[in-house]
């Protein structure tokens, strides 16, 4: 279990202030932010490569607050993957066993030859990392991590560098060797999809602070605010005074109750769009007033009683449906999935 | 029909090249053919030019082991560490590279002279400066220093800060780190950086002969024949320092590049 309580650290302008976190064993967290919002940082300062001027970090109840990086047993693997490059592959990976104080060789023998198959990079060991492409790049970086054994793994966006192709595959690897091997992950990343994909619990990250974390179905459905629901691709956001006024909608307005929110939240992925009535209270008639074609699926634009929608249609369904710009559609929203922020 | 294209400022900057590479190995192979093979021979033979050669390659070497000793811890900070008046800092470690070398000269002797206070707390030490090999080597550190922090920084900018990271919470310890790590990654332009501050040592004349006129270095024994007895007797001198120079430039090149070539990144 990692905790960390209260840690405060500044950089130039930027500003950490009293960051609370904890996850437990085994558990996969992801941090999820934008570009700038202190990310990095945290990792650094939880691995001890970045001082900090206020807080405590423990691990397994273990104050480890002041101690050096190589004192911590937490590994690191940044988007960069930093591959040593005067090594081979499998000194890379091996890096960490010269410093092990524990002498159990047997255990890391095993635990390389383990990671060698999981990981299927048992026929580049030889190869400096020049030859190798990014996938196997970012295969051999998580090996030399998970070498040691680490009480904890921090991930610094290690997706982001790859091609979108490799990048599932990676992504599939990531959450086999999670949980295969049972081990603490902390990763950062500003993609939602791969937050989704992977995390157990998510924590929302804007300007050095929490903005919202909890179980990652929950943040996603349930965002607590604008930038939280914008952030986690929440993109139909309505203002509650817009619809007040306008009879259709008090539906909608039931389902939200007197909460004193400003806005309710639908996912795109929440609506489905049909040429017929659908048969629920939650539903609307509308015009489709833009389709976007992003390749695997359509986002599509509807406008109803002056108040836009956003949903989204593979392109499949979208051909079934035989949509255009102009034409008039019937679309239902999923009820019990509206976010009131 | 033809395709090839040639830009135009390419074609300038070939003509500038020619002109620069002129510059640099006419003046060079003109002092070769300056003199007769015989009377170069008759030189080599000197003991006074032998001796100097000798005492300007070994001060020019334990100037080299100085400054590395003393240059690469100090560059590894200035590559990575922030503070207060770092510019200044790495102003201060150019100042050698600015000032005329008589100059540096004679900077370097109001420290060591009789007359200062340092020049008399070595003097009561028992140490004497003055005239001797630790004249040389000291005027040849202060003005050819600089070439090796300033490469040696450059090398270590140039390791990746994550890689030290990652090595760390791996398990080394910072001292582990920068051997297997930085220094390792570094070394072939530390060591092209080494290879110019050995260079600039042994070419060094204007510092060295405001402290130490003798034992004479070859640069001062070609100065003092060139003075007492002109061109015909300076000559041969200087073509055996040009031969020797350039065989130990091309040795110590050929060293770092083979190395290069070792390794692979």
């Amino acid at each position: 279990m990692i905790e960390v309580k209260d840690l405060s650290l500044q950089l130039g302008e930027f500003k950490i202030k009293d960051f609370s976190l904890t996850i437990d064993m085994g558990e996969f967290f992801v941090l999820l932010g934008p570009t700038g919002s202190g990310k990095t940082v945290l990792l650094e300062s939880i691995a001890g490569l970045k001082a900090i001027q206020a807080g405590n970090i423990y691990i397994n109840k273990k104050e480890v607050t002041g101690k050096k990086p190589e004192e911590r047993n937490i590994s690191i693997c940044y988007q960069d993957l930093a591959l040593f490059p005067h090594m081979r592959v499998k000194d890379n990976i091996k890096y960490g066993l010269r410093f092990r104080r524990d002498t159990n060789k047997l255990k890391y023998e095993k635990n390389f030859e383990t990671l060698i198959e999981l990981l299927r990079i048992n026929h580049i060991l030889d190869r400096y990392p020049i030859f190798l492409s990014g996938g196997e790049k970012q295969r051999v970086a998580l090996a030399r991590a998970l070498i040691v054994d680490p009480d904890i793994l921090l991930l610094d966006e290690p997706l982001t560098a790859l091609d979108s192709g490799i990048k599932a595959t990676i992504e599939a690897e990531l959450k086999n060797l999670h949980e295969t091997l049972k081990i603490t992950i902390l990763m950062v990343t500003h993609d939602f999809k791969e937050a989704y994909y992977l995390a157990d619990r998510v924590g929302i990250i804007k300007d050095g602070s929490i903005m919202q974390m909890g179980p990652i179905e929950k943040v996603f459905e349930q965002p607590d605010s604008i930038f939280t629901a914008n952030f986690v691709g929440m993109k139909n956001l309505i203002k509650i005074y817009e619809l007040k006024d306008k009879p259709v909608f008090q539906v909608l307005l039931k389902h939200v109750g007197e909460t004193g929110a400003e806005f309710i939240g639908i996912r795109p992925e929440n609506i489905v769009i049909s040429n017929k009535i659908i048969d629920d209270s939650c539903s609307f008639l509308g015009i489709i007033s833009h389709i976007r074609n992003n390749g695997i699926y359509r986002e599509i634009d509807i406008i109803s009683h002056g108040v836009e929608f956003k949903a989204y249609l593979t392109a499949n369904s979208y051909n079934e449906l035989q949509l255009s710009q102009g034409k008039e559609v019937f679309f239902g929203i999923d009820a019990s999935r509206i976010a009131v922020i | 029909m033809n395709r090839k294209r040639t830009e135009s400022l390419f074609i300038v900057s070939f003509i500038t090249g020619t002109i620069i590479m002129l510059f640099c190995i006419y003046p060079l192979i003109s002092t070769l053919f300056w003199t007769e093979p015989g009377v170069i021979f008759d030189t080599f033979k000197d003991k006074q030019v032998l001796q100097s050669i000798y005492l300007s390659m070994g001060a020019a070497t334990i100037t080299t082991i100085v400054a590395f000793i003393l240059g690469v811890p100090f560059a590894y900070v200035l590559a990575r560490k922030e503070f207060r008046f770092k510019s200044l800092v790495e102003s201060i470690v150019d100042i050698p590279i600015v000032i005329p070398h008589p100059v540096a000269g004679i900077c370097l002797l109001t420290v060591i002279s009789p007359r200062s206070w340092t020049g008399q707390l070595m003097e009561k030490a028992g140490i004497e400066v003055l005239g001797t090999v630790a004249a040389i080597v000291l005027a040849m550190t202060f003005v050819s220093m600089p070439f090796l922090i300033n490469a040696a920084k450059e090398a270590f900018k140039w390791v990746p800060p994550r890689m030290e990271n990652i090595s760390r919470t791996l398990g080394a310890s910072h001292t582990q780190t920068f051997f297997l790590i930085t220094f390792s990654l570094a070394w072939r332009d530390i060591l092209s950086g080494m290879i110019l501050t050995w260079a600039r040592a042994i070419s060094e004349f204007g510092a060295v002969i405001i402290l130490a006129y003798h034992p004479m270095i070859a640069p001062t024994v070609i100065y003092e024949r060139f003075t007492a007895y002109g061109m015909m007797y300076a000559v041969p001198v200087a073509v055996i320092l040009i031969i020797l120079c350039l065989i130990m430039f091309i040795i110590l090149r050929l060293l770092a590049a083979s190395s290069r070539e070792g390794e692979i990144l």
